[in-house]
Order: C-alpha cells, then structure tokens, then sequence
C-alpha cells in the first residue's frame, strides 16, 4: 500500500477514536479526502470536472460534488486498483436488478472501525454486550453484502455468549428462536433481536399462525434495517413498531432502526421509535444535507429534499454520494434529519410513458 | 379571491350535501388551490347509471347528428371566447392545477378547442362514417341489407392526465354518438371535464340528466366495479398498470377500450438540416418538447438526426437548446414536485455518466437551467426522457437506422415528427408504419393532432359503436308477411 493511502488510513482512524470533531477538523478532513478522490479516482475526477469542480473552487465539505448512488452502477470509483482490493460490497439491486453498484473497500479497517464506534454509541447505549439473534444470513452465504458483515462484526464484538443467526439457507428457524427467546424470558438475560424490517414482519407472521408472544427481559432491544424492499408486505411504519413492541415485550424506544448503505462506510441510527418520523443521526465523521437533486442546492429548512451524506469513512470511493432518499429536517435538528424513505419516481400525469414505467415493463 | 369550495365534477339529480367530498390541493403557498372531489358510494353510483342511461335514450337519442355538432360547437364557442365566464375560470385555474406557464396553456388550450368546432366536428364524423345518416337510422348497404351503428347506452370513461382537456377527445366522442357518458376525471386535473358538462348542459338544457362527471380514489375497487358493472363499454387512460388494474375490474363481457401510455419522437433529415431549415426546425422541435412539459403521449423524447446535412446532428442540439432556452423566457417551465425532480435528477445522472465514458455523448444545459439536451452520437434506442423539458438528439447515418432504434418500443410507439422532403417522406412512412407509428405529422405540430385523426391507430367513433345489420333475407323473408301480398 503507498505510504500516502497508510498515512490516510491513520488520520481516519484517530478521527473516528475522537470524542467528536469541530466543524473546522470536519472541513480539513474532507478537503484532504476530496484532493486524495479527485487525483486518484480518474471516474471521479472526470464527474468533478464536469460539474466545474476542481481542488482550486471546492473549499468546504459542502462544495464536493455528491455522486449519485448511480455511480457506484455504472462507474468504478476507486482510488485503489479494484483488483487490489480486500473487498467489495454490492447493492441488492432494488432499483435496477441487472446492474449491482459495486463499493471497493482496499481493507476493511476503516469500515469496521466506523461501524463499531457508531454501534457502540447509537444501538449499544453504552453496554458492553448482549446475547444477540441475527435475523439475516452469515457472511459465508452472503460475502458482498455490507449488511452480512456489519452482523457478524455486530456478533462478534458485541455479542454475547449464546449469540447466533436464525436464518440460513433453508429460511427462518423459527423454531430454535422460539426457544432462545423462551429461555432468555426465564433466565431474565435481556436479549437483541437484529434483522432485516422484512425479516421482522416474515417472523412476526410466523409467531402470530403460532400464536407465539413474549415479553423479553428488561434491557432487550430491536434493531431493524433496510425497510420492506417489496420481500414482505408492507406495513405502515407505525404498525411495524407496535407489532414488535407487542410481540416480542420491547418498548418501541428499544426498537431501534438502522439506516445505512452499501455506498456508504458509516451508518445513521434512530434513538427508538416511542414516536414517528424518528430523528435519524450519525457519529461524528458523517454530515448531511438536504438537496434539490437536480442543482445539487440545500433546499430551505423544513422542506423536504433529497439526502446527500458525506462519509468521511468512505476513503478510497467518494465521501460524497447523492441518495435516492427523501429527507427533512426536524423542527429540532441538531444534526439530525427525518427519513421519508425512498423517492418514487415521478407518477406519470399524462399519457407520456415515464421512465419507471418503462422501466418496469422492460424487466418483466 | 376564494381558494377553496371549488368543485369538481357535474353530478345530475344530486345535490352537493347528497355528496361525500374529498379535498385535494394544489400547488403550495399563496398559490395553493383546493378542489373538492365528488365521492359517490357505489349505491350512487349505481343509481347515476341508471339515470344517465333512461336519459340518454330519450333525450340525446332523439337529436340529430347536425343537433349534437351544433350543442358542441356552440360549447367550445364558448371556452374559445376569452369573456366567457368559462374560458376565465380555465385561465385563472388550469395553470395553478397543473403547474403550466399561463401563456402556454391559453395558446395550448386554444388551438386544441379549435378542433373541435362544427367543420372540425363534422370531418371527425366523416372520417369514421362516410354515411353519418348511419348513426341516425338504419341505411341501406351497397351490398345489400340495411345497417345502423349503436351507441352504447352507458359509455364509462376513465380518464388520466394533466394534459389540460385530454377527457374532450372521449367525451365529445361519445356524445357525437349519443352515448349515455360517465366520466371519472383524475386528481391530476378535474376540472375541464367538469367545466365541460356544465357548459353542454347550459348550452341545451334537455342533456342534463344524460352525462355526469365523478370521481373515486386511485385505490378504491369497490366504486369502479359498481360503475363498470352497468356499463355497455369501459374507455380508459393510463398506465399498464392501471389499465390491468381497470380491466380485471370490467365484467368480461363488456367492451374495454384501453389507452396506454406512448411513446413518440422525432426524425430530421438531411434534406432538413439546411443552415435555413434546420434554425426552423430547431425552433419548431423545442416547441413540441415545451408544449405540456412532454406529459402528452404525442410528446417527442429523443429526436433522431442524420448526419450528412449542412448542420451536423451536434450543431442540431445546439439549435435547439439555444430555442429551448430561448422558450423559458415567455414559457417558463413549470415548478417541479420532489418526485418529478428525483426522475429529471436520475436522468441528467444517467447522461452525464454516459458522457463521463464517451466523449462523443454531451449533456447540454447545466443543472440550473430548466430545460436539458442530450446528444449522442452513439445509436441509442428510444426510451422516455425525464419529461419536463428533456429530450435526446441522436445522430444517425439513415433513416433505415432510426427504424432499428425504435423496433424494440413497437407497443408504445405513437406520433413521429418528421422533417423530410416529399420522396424521402413516404418511404420513411411505410416503414415507420410498419415499425408500430400510428401518426406522422410536421416537427411543430406533434402536440396538436387534427381533427379526426386516428387515436392510437385506432377510431375514435367506430370503436364505439356496435354496427346493428339487417340482412337482405330478412328483407325478402318479410314481403311475404305484407297485408297487400298477393
């Protein structure tokens, strides 16, 4: 590895150990990513150049071009040679099934050092450990997804002993949860339940044919990702939170949802969901803004708009990525903003075929 | 000036208190607009059925054709003249419901009334009824037997869009043979038809009770099923999606006449791009793309340029983004909704990661501006731009080429503008015919079909009717039942 890239590496590293960081290191930080981006990722460099961005104009974090998760489809953005990469996490293809985004990590050191600090934080609350059950396959079934090894780093440095997955290649063991679950009632050992938001409503579905409830020790909590992605039914969100509170005993501010993205090193956690929208944050080596996504602009505070992230931990790619979600912010921010999900594209208000329904219409 | 209480729909033999209402707005701020939408239970419903068809029978049945042209006609007169209380209602409103520059829609709005007067009125019913005493009374046929085209006594119309007065073609259709008509106007924008059927009702006050104008929610299966059951013909807009959705609601019996979402675009050919012509047809093609921001299915998205010419297929997306940006200053586009945002967004990405990996494709416009260009050289097939004022120029070295760009859109193809001399003109027809184009027409004139024009490919009236034939034998069989035989 150049020593440049190592010396990178290490900046990352003490930043993220930080308690916190003032906006001026947030700036200097992304300054020095962003000049590492644009001399080294030519794909990135050519988008910066086209949207009239070069080192000499982009002063602050804000003026970094976001890419678009589109990118990650149809470009390479790497500044490492992707054939020297220890990993590459891919999307699961929501949107445009033929084409994954692909994310090249050259090691994992940054990614998992972002992931545990901000688990640590927003879903640990300052515990040590806790007996976990993963509702989501292991890393050897699926290595490309970030969300396989964001779970086993979960288990491994958090997860107490009797910790375990609860879903392989032949579904949802429901019953072996069944009884995990059980037991930890009668031992009074509080329990994490962690899956995918449509892995939680197959299981639910599952218990209630069973007519199986429990009421979890004090200090259980939920973690729940990713939404419905068209692999359940959906719920209304608010259904969800009180189907979960219900069946498994967990206060809905122990239910907490994660939001993160392949595109993405670092991930954005709600503090429960008593009420909704939640508030949605990050640890400190991420930022957020809201955007028109046409003029790349912060919308006026309180609309809605377009979140835009720029990750820190997101060295060797680009910091800055351009989502497809719909944001806002709260009335108070703090740094947090209001996730409304993923942005429809636009209905078709005549008789003019829209893209989505083309698009639709080729797949099948 | 009041901002709510405007009603939509026209609701004979119910008062607005017999109504359940459901309000929706409009645009945001001062210039917010709430419509009240007329929501009938199915009992309702049913019941307007009923009415609807008992009157149309006795009413609208009775009347000529030269009757029913002349109760249109002296309608649309009357949303043509701009002091009509009408035509400033649809001024003041349209362009708050839809987002439309005002000056875009009062042109707009004009030119498409305007095929619907009486000498327009009466080539609409020409072109499907040679003989229109037809639709009046049984005609004799030249090869004998007797023959009378019947309407449906309960017509259903299922309307889409915010092309303003898209639901005229349908219901002028189905008023022109005398069907009993039950629109349902879209959210989208409900107030033309509405104006519509007030208007033809004011005009001649004997068709009150023979159409109405109602409304249900986009998920609601319970009121379109009760509607649908008691009608002789379904005709719907929309997507494919919703057309499914309408069709499996239609008992399998009654006629369904479906019109998807389509796809049109635009050929220029050598012979056209003159330094002269190609300005013009520059001017004219940015005027197709700004008129109704692309949301008609006669709207070009990709324009197809052949090289070879005076002007290059480049210098030609350079005209026309230069007419493009020209028309925002008297047409500005309108204010786009996040959603429609994040496709224009996705779109502009799209061609910009294109132009990342090859320097022979340029995105044109910069993200401020409203409007974009993108021109490639390499053969790129037909698909939907963003709307809202995005459109694809694609070089091409023929027109055989253009014919392969298209093959794959067959089911979705409708108009396509074309710039060409005379003898290129019915060579490219043919095989744009064959490739699935169901309408040719001049860059400039793609958003105003004529009258009578072939919907679709398909007819406007005859798809209607049902042809109701007496045979000769019927006619010989009965010489023998006369009193006076011998």
């Amino acid at each position: 590895m150049h020593t440049s890239v190592a010396n990178l590496q290490r900046d990352l590293l003490a930043f993220i150990a930080q308690d916190g960081c003032t906006d001026g290191e947030f700036n200097a930080m992304a300054l020095q990513l962003f000049a590492h981006q644009f001399k080294n990722n030519l794909p990135f460099q050519r988008f910066c150049m086209q949207r009239g961005k070069t080192l000499r104009n982009v002063k602050n974090w804000t003026d970094i071009p976001a890419v678009p998760i589109d990118g990650f489809k149809d470009l390479s953005l790497s500044c490492t040679p992707i054939q020297e990469c220890e990993r590459v996490f891919m999307t699961s293809g929501t949107t445009r099934a033929d084409v994954k985004g692909r994310h090249h990590h050259p090691t994992l050191e940054v990614w998992d050092a972002s992931m545990r600090r901000g688990f640590s934080q927003f879903f640990m609350r300052g515990s040590i450990n806790i007996r976990m059950a993963v509702l989501f396959p292991d890393e050897t079934i699926m290595a490309n997804s970030s969300l396989a090894h964001y779970l086993a780093m979960a288990v491994r440095e958090f997860g107490a002993p009797g910790s375990g997955y609860f879903l392989d290649a032949n579904g949802l063991q429901i019953q072996s949860l069944a009884q995990t679950l059980t037991q930890a009632v009668a031992t009074g050992e509080p329990m994490a339940i962690l899956g995918a938001s449509y892995s939680f409503v197959h299981l639910m579905d599952a218990l209630q044919v069973q007519n199986l409830s429990f009421k979890l020790p004090a200090g259980s909590r939920l973690f729940d990702t990713g939404g419905f992605k068209g692999q359940s039914r959906e719920l209304a969100m608010d259904d969800f939170y009180d189907q979960l509170a219900n069946t498994f005993g967990v206060a809905r501010k122990d239910c907490i949802n994660m939001y993160g993205m392949t595109e993405l090193s670092s991930q954005f956690y709600d503090d429960g969901n008593q009420s909704l929208p939640s508030v949605k944050r990050g640890p400190h080596w991420i930022r957020s803004q809201l955007v028109d996504p046409v003029t790349g602009n912060a919308v006026a505070s309180g609309e809605r708009g377009i979140l835009a992230h720029c990750d820190l931990a997101n060295y060797n790619s680009v910091t800055s990525i351009l989502t497809e979600d719909v944001g806002q912010t709260p009335p108070q921010a703090n740094g947090g903003f209001f996730l409304h999900g993923r942005a429809q594209g636009a209905q078709a208000k005549g008789c003019s075929l829209a893209i989505d329904e083309f698009l639709r219409a080729a797949k099948t | 000036m009041s901002t709510s209480n405007i009603k939509a729909g026209y609701l004979p033999g119910l008062t607005d208190a017999d109504v359940a209402w459901h309000s929706v707005s409009f645009g945001s701020g001062a210039e917010q607009l709430d419509v009240d939408m007329p929501m009938l239970s199915p009992a309702q419903l049913t019941a307007m059925a009923e009415r609807v068809r008992t009157h149309s029978a006795a009413h609208l049945q009775s009347l000529s054709t030269a009757q029913i042209i002349d109760i249109i006609s002296r309608a649309i007169a009357r949303l043509l003249d701009k002091k009509d209380v009408y035509r400033l209602e649809a001024e003041r409103l349209l362009p708050r419901l839809t987002g439309l520059a005002p000056d875009m829609l009062r042109l707009s709005l004009s030119a498409y009334l305007k095929t619907f007067r009486k000498p327009q009125l009466q080539r609409f019913v020409a072109e499907d009824f040679p003989n229109p005493a037809q639709l009046e009374s049984f005609t004799p046929r030249s090869t004998g037997g007797w023959s009378k085209a019947v309407a449906p006594d309960l017509l259903v119309h299922v309307w889409a869009g915010n092309v303003p007065g898209l639901p005229l073609w349908s219901l002028i259709s189905g008023l022109l043979v005398r069907a009993g008509n039950i629109g349902k106007v879209s959210s989208a924008e409900p107030l033309m038809a509405s104006w519509f059927a007030r208007l033809i009702v004011e005009v001649e006050p004997s068709l009150k009770d023979c159409l109405a104008v109602v409304w249900w929610p986009r998920d609601d299966t319970t009121r379109p099923a009760a509607l649908f059951s008691q009608a002789e013909a379904v005709l719907a807009y929309g997507g494919n999606q919703s057309l499914d959705q309408i069709r499996q609601q239609v008992p399998a019996s009654t006629r369904f006449l479906p019109h998807g979402h389509k796809l049109s675009f635009a050929i220029v050919s050598q012979s056209a791009l003159t330094v002269r012509q190609a300005q013009n047809q520059a001017r004219f093609a940015a005027l197709d793309v700004a008129r109704y921001e692309q949301q008609g299915c006669y709207s070009p998205h990709t324009i197809y340029v052949a090289r070879g010419g005076a002007v290059s297929p480049r210098e030609f997306a350079q005209l026309l983004a230069g007419e493009l940006a020209a028309l925002e200053h008297r047409f500005p586009r309108r204010t786009l909704l996040l959603e429609d945002a994040v496709s224009l967004a996705k779109w502009r990405q799209a061609k910009e990661f294109e132009s990342v990996q090859h320097s022979d494709s340029s995105l044109i416009g910069d993200a401020a501006a409203p409007w974009a260009v993108a021109y490639s050289e390499l053969p790129t097939s037909l698909a939907p731009s963003a709307m809202n004022r995005t459109v694809c120029v694609v070089a091409v070295d023929q027109m055989a080429s253009v014919i392969r760009l298209i093959a794959g859109q067959k089911m979705y193809l409708q108009s396509a503008g074309v710039a060409a001399s005379p003898e290129e003109l019915f060579v490219i027809a043919s095989e744009l015919g064959a490739a699935g184009v169901t309408r040719i027409c001049a860059i400039g004139a793609m958003t105003a079909p004529e009258a009578g024009w072939h919907h679709d490919g398909r007819f406007s009236l005859l798809d209607l009717v049902r042809m109701v034939d007496i045979e000769a034998t019927t006619e010989h069989a009965a010489e023998a039942f006369t009193r006076y035989r011998d």
